[in-house]
């Protein structure tokens, strides 16, 4: 192998992800994917890759990795490592410790050319829950050898920044969900005003949340729908969980909003134990905000 | 039609489950052979299709779609399938029981009948099979399983399915089944589509 990472350590949580694989929602397949997808597109920029290259998702804390061939990094997201949101040059045989800094939670590691493994169903993103994609189907270990490809385009000058959760509770913007009248109006004011504490339990399939209680849902009467990035769903105990990217595809529990595609970023940034709260806006807004982050991913930082 | 986030809708039908889930399996496949612009993903359930989009979709057409769905899929003719199973699930005498009959009543009754892929969901390559009548319609388990084991054939409310994988869940297990039901490196990789028709063999 002439480039390549080798897993000194793997971290808490270390898979391979890209953009997902949507498309296959008909045969009850998650997209996957990276979770701060500004995160992913960023730091493939810095590194010269195209949007799309896989790079390594890091959870709380980071792996330790070895360059085979002389190699360039990039960490956005959270802040972990050296020089976050910075190009790190990694030459061959050199090792890189991604320690987690304070209040880091995820972070993308991207490396230039890309980690290569094969596609599977047209994405290399790792699908944790049903074992198959990234590499082998599962999180790293340490040992694991990636394959990197060739470097292709050109780097983005200068740093990428992503917005860091701000102290005190994190607003996440929020549409309204396809079940909202599904929840008495007290109950659905309940919703918007209530501050909710993120739970250790959350992971790729979800971000669980615990507040005060909506009260018992009586679920029998909705029949399974597909499932949004971001639906905020609340369970028989009356308390939401935010559906990410390995969510089952279909559901049958009320989901009384979604979070903006703007702010999942944002959402994937705050570690457990932080409050978040919900602010209601319209479809328009939402897909105001969602263009501008675009463009600011396109210009390389994101607010 | 129903908004779930800013890129994505939900077409519903109302009536007969099972006639809501042809109307929806019908749209979806529709709107995937259309190559429309933009879209992302079009997933078919019990009464829903929900419609993911890119920026660059145009979400006009979907009223259209939803107040006069095509009366048929297009797309590939639904394949038959024929699954061997045995009957040995820890569930068998308690399915049979509630439904009335011995478990080799049940069980006759159960490979006479013929099932629709309706939809896909849970979990990779998971269909939820309509066909079951009415008197076979039984709640979950009151408490989930943490574990069922992978091809298990199994039955809740008006669906019967198979495991694909070994997973938690909470349906009632009839039986086992060695039939692989996806493998990523075929083609198509996975068995059973939206539309196909299953039938129950010994």
């Amino acid at each position: 192998m002439t480039r390549g990472l080798a897993v000194a350590e793997p971290g808490l949580l270390t898979t391979v992800q890209d953009l997902g694989r949507p498309g296959w929602g008909a045969w009850g397949v998650p997209a996957a994917g990276a979770l701060d997808e500004e995160a992913l597109r960023l730091a493939n920029r810095l590194v010269g890759n195209p949007p799309d290259a896989a790079a390594l998702e890091i959870t709380l804390s980071g792996p330790v990795l070895r360059a085979i061939g002389d190699l360039e990094l990039a960490v956005v997201g959270g802040p972990f490592g050296p020089a976050p949101g910075e190009v790190l040059p990694l030459p061959d045989g050199r090792t890189l410790a991604l320690t987690a800094g304070p209040g880091a939670v995820r972070a993308v590691v991207a490396v230039s050319g890309g980690i290569d493994v094969p596609r599977v169903l047209g994405s290399r993103s790792t699908c944790l829950s049903a074992r198959f994609g990234g590499f082998q189907g599962r999180r790293l270990q340490k040992g694991d050898v990636l394959a990197v490809g060739a470097p292709v385009g050109p780097r983005l000058p200068g740093r990428a920044n992503v917005p860091r959760p701000p102290a005190g509770d994190v607003v996440l913007r929020a549409t309204p969900g396809p079940q909202e009248d599904f929840f008495d109006p007290e109950a659905a004011a309940a919703f918007w005003r209530g501050t909710y504490r993120i739970l250790p339990e959350s992971n790729r399939m979800g971000i669980r949340l615990a507040g005060e209680s909506l009260g018992f849902v009586e679920t029998a009467a909705l029949p399974s729908e597909g499932t949004a990035m971001g639906a905020v769903q609340i369970t028989a105990e009356g308390q939401p969980i935010v559906l990410l990217a390995e969510r089952p595809t279909t559901g049958g529990y009320p989901k009384i909003a979604t979070v903006a595609a703007a702010d999942l970023g944002l959402l994937a940034r705050t570690a457990p134990g932080r409050a978040v709260r919900f602010e209601r806006i319209g479809f328009d807004e939402a897909l105001r905000l969602l263009l501008e982050r675009e463009g600011d991913v396109r210009a390389g930082s994101a607010r | 039609m129903k908004r779930t986030g800013e890129r994505a809708w939900l077409l519903e039908w109302s009536g007969d489950e099972s006639e809501a889930n042809a109307k929806a399996r019908a749209a979806a496949a529709a709107l995937r052979a259309s190559n429309a612009p933009g879209l992302l993903d079009a997933v078919p359930a019990a009464r829903t299709v929900l419609v993911l989009g890119g920026p660059l979709f145009d979400p006009a057409v979907l009223p259209a779609l939803e107040a006069d769905p095509p009366a048929s899929a297009p797309g590939p003719v639904p394949r038959r399938h024929e699954i061997r199973f045995a009957p040995d699930g820890a569930d068998r005498d308690e399915i049979a029981s509630r439904c009335g009959l011995s478990p080799e009543a049940f069980v006759r009754a159960f490979t006479g009948l013929t099932f629709t892929v309706g939809f896909l969901g849970f979990s990779p390559g998971f269909a939820y099979l309509y066909g079951l009548p009415l008197a076979f319609h039984l709640p979950r388990r009151p408490s989930p399983r943490a574990s069922v084991p992978a091809g298990s054939v199994a039955l809740a409310g008006p669906y019967a399915g198979i495991y694909p994988g070994s997973t938690p869940g909470g349906w009632n297990i009839l039986g086992t089944s060695s039939q692989r039901l996806f493998d990523l490196r075929g083609d198509p990789p996975f068995l059973f589509s939206p539309g196909d028709t299953v039938r129950f063999a010994l």
